[in-house]
């Protein structure tokens, strides 16, 4: 009697897991029935290549949400990698603007992204501050201290090397979708392969098993905010290849789409829990949705509407599903 | 209160209405033209069976939303399909929703605003075989820019101010956009060309940058933190470089700090700043009005006019209305259609 309870409960949580998915896709349907020259090459190319910043996002948000937990509030997140990608992509293109190398602006960019992973891998793991506020505080920082480095004005790129991961073909795929694959599969091997990426999930999954094994979870929930920061560094380059510079306010829709895609990508995995190749593939739904709806005429605030009601789907799913478990 | 015959500064009613009028007129003239061709339009210029896509940074403020209204319903009268994309004022978004008609497959595109993010989309549209016709953003990858004329407005806004300054004392300039959008860059660059010729006129150092998206609010903001730093006195005028949306929150702060002696100027025209311009003792004092729906309806007659066959200028200048003290705003705010200020 009671197995058969718990059958029926874990059956309830497995279809309440996979129904953000089973939404999306139904929602695809609808668009690649209705939007004309959606369920073809070009536009794949052109989904793929929407996506790369989010792709760049989710990879940086997945290793956050393995160490501290998919707990969207007691859990790790990081909601400053979108503020970070911005602060980047100002510095770049402020230095190069000023006649700097773009190389001594890439290191610029890179000390700068490096100091808002440690302060909120400070704020999260020596001041026990909740992530989701202390790395929102982060976000509304990082923001402003932008908007004084580039007095919040656009600024265009003269750096043809960044420019080529917007145009360039390098063996007949776009470069920026190459190199963003390459990442991703690096992505996936240190997060799920090696023996860091499994003491990450170990970490996640139950912080005081992770303890009592030995695991020194407050160094990998630290190193993981690191390797956000790193990722919104990198993910700088493609904000600004894509905008032909830096266009004041980028970090808004980045932010909803990342958090939108990382929790999504949950529905791929088969325990429901945030994975960096489910994340991707969500990061990639999420940019098809977007370009489906505008296809097919519908109106932008609609399309926020819809994205955000996804969010909250998405994420009372899970809960009900963990509930349900 | 007025009635005609009665004294105003600069003349009587009447007589302001007759050079509002005027100035109408003159700015009208464009119109007349396409009034013709409008009607030449009904029997020569088609869309038919063409679909043109609409790409629109934003729909949330007047002018951006009356530009697009005169795209897509022009586009419609001609008889061509509308495909339309609204950026939601995130420049990024516009931008991308270039690739978007483009994979769609349209005919043309006419693109309203935006930053340089554009210009790869404008090349690689134009790379595909499909005409763009931008409005308010020059580019060598389009075919045709439609926009007001911007030298007149920047030198016009410029006199003005200085007039209203009695040529001499300190201003505050938003110039988010002078270096990366053209349109601001003649704007403000002219405003500032007038200025070289008085000497008294200091404009007070850094700038300010006002925000794309929120730019009331954030005006306001930035404006009552400029107004703690200069206490009575020391500043005397605000001016908005480009355009005149964050006038509306320059004018709340000044009215909240007390403040009303600072004077603001703006360009654009809006309904909604001539409102405040016509408002007993408002410290906005000058103003140029676009016609943002003529100018969207003339980029999708170029559409049409491209298509048969015409040869299109790199520019089409639309009139201005220059709009000096609160009398010429309530005329102004009638003969452009917006309705009657009492």
């Amino acid at each position: 009697m009671q197995a058969s309870a718990r059958n029926q409960k874990h059956r309830l949580a497995t279809i309440v897991g996979l129904l953000p998915l089973i939404i999306f896709l139904a929602l695809l349907l609808y668009v690649g029935l209705n939007a004309p020259n959606f369920m073809t090459i070009v536009n794949l190319k052109l989904v793929l290549a929407q996506s790369l910043t989010v792709v760049l996002s989710v990879i940086g948000l997945s290793a956050v949400v393995m160490a501290g937990g998919d707990d969207v509030v007691s859990g790790g997140i990081d909601m400053s990698i979108p503020a970070t990608a911005v602060l980047c992509a100002g510095i770049v293109a402020v230095m190069t603007g000023a006649g700097q190398p773009a190389i001594l602006a890439a290191l610029a960019a890179l000390v700068a992204a490096m100091l808002v992973g440690v302060v909120n891998a400070v704020l999260v793991t020596r001041l026990r501050m909740a992530p989701l506020l202390a790395t929102l505080a982060m976000f509304v920082a990082v923001v402003g201290i932008t908007n004084v480095i580039t007095e919040r004005k656009r600024l265009n790129l003269n750096v043809e090397s960044i420019a080529a991961l917007r145009g360039d073909i390098a063996f007949g795929i776009p470069l920026g979708i190459l190199i963003v694959a390459i990442l991703s599969l690096l992505a996936w091997f240190f997060l799920h392969r090696s023996k860091w990426g499994l003491n990450l999930q170990a970490a996640g999954g139950s912080r005081d098993a992770a303890e009592i094994s030995g695991i020194r979870v407050d160094r990998l929930v630290a190193q993981s905010y690191l390797v956000a920061a790193f990722m919104g560094f990198v993910t700088g380059f493609f904000t600004l290849a894509r905008a032909n510079g830096y266009s004041p306010g980028a970090q808004d829709n980045l932010l909803l789409e990342m958090v939108l895609a990382t929790f999504l990508g949950a529905a791929f995995s088969p325990r429901r829990i945030v994975t960096v190749w489910g994340a991707i593939l969500g990061a990639v739904l999420v940019a098809a949705i977007s370009i489906g709806l505008k296809t097919i005429g519908v109106n932008v605030f609609w399309t926020d509407l819809i994205k955000g009601a996804l969010i909250v789907i998405v994420v009372a799913l899970s809960a009900i599903s963990q509930w349900a478990q | 209160m007025f009635w005609f015959g009665q004294q105003v500064r600069g003349g009587t009613f009447y007589q302001m209405g007759e050079r509002i009028m005027k100035k109408l007129l003159a700015a009208t003239s464009a119109i007349a033209v396409l009034s013709v061709s409008t009607v030449w339009a009904q029997g020569q210029l088609s869309l038919d069976g063409k679909t043109i896509g609409v790409a629109v940074v934003g729909t949330q403020h007047f002018w951006d939303r009356e530009a697009f209204n005169g795209a897509t319903s022009r586009v419609e009268e001609l008889g061509g399909t509308v495909v339309a994309v609204d950026g939601g004022r995130d420049n990024q978004v516009h931008a991308d929703n270039h690739d978007v008609l483009m994979n769609r497959g349209v005919d043309a595109v006419i693109s309203i605003l935006g930053d340089g993010a554009v210009e790869p989309k404008f090349e690689a549209l134009q790379a595909a075989g499909i005409p763009v016709f931008s409005v308010d953003h020059p580019s060598p990858h389009v075919v045709n820019n439609t926009t007001s004329d911007n030298y007149y407005m920047g030198t016009t806004i410029g006199r003005y101010m200085a007039d209203a300054m009695g040529g001499a004392g300190k201003v505050a300039v938003f110039n988010a956009f002078e270096n990366s959008l053209r349109i601001c860059g003649i704007r403000t660059g002219l405003w500032k060309y007038v200025l070289q010729d008085y000497p008294e006129i200091e404009i007070i150092q850094p700038e300010l940058a006002e925000e794309f998206a929120n730019a009331p609010e954030d005006a306001r903001r930035q404006t009552l933190d400029l107004l703690s730093q200069y206490p009575e006195g020391e500043i005397d005028a605000i001016h908005v470089g480009c355009w005149d949306q964050p006038a509306i929150g320059v004018v709340q702060a000044l009215e909240e700090s007390g403040r009303t002696d600072v004077l603001v100027t703006a360009l654009d025209g809006g309904p909604d700043t001539l409102e405040i311009m016509a408002e007993e003792g408002s410290p906005f004092v000058a103003n140029v009005a676009q016609q943002p729906r003529l100018i969207g309806q003339t980029a999708a007659e170029n559409v049409a006019r491209y298509f048969a066959g015409d040869t299109l200028l790199p520019q089409t200048y639309v009139e201005v209305v220059p709009i000096n003290g609160p009398e010429e705003a309530k005329a102004a705010y009638k003969e452009l259609g917006y309705g009657e200020i009492n």
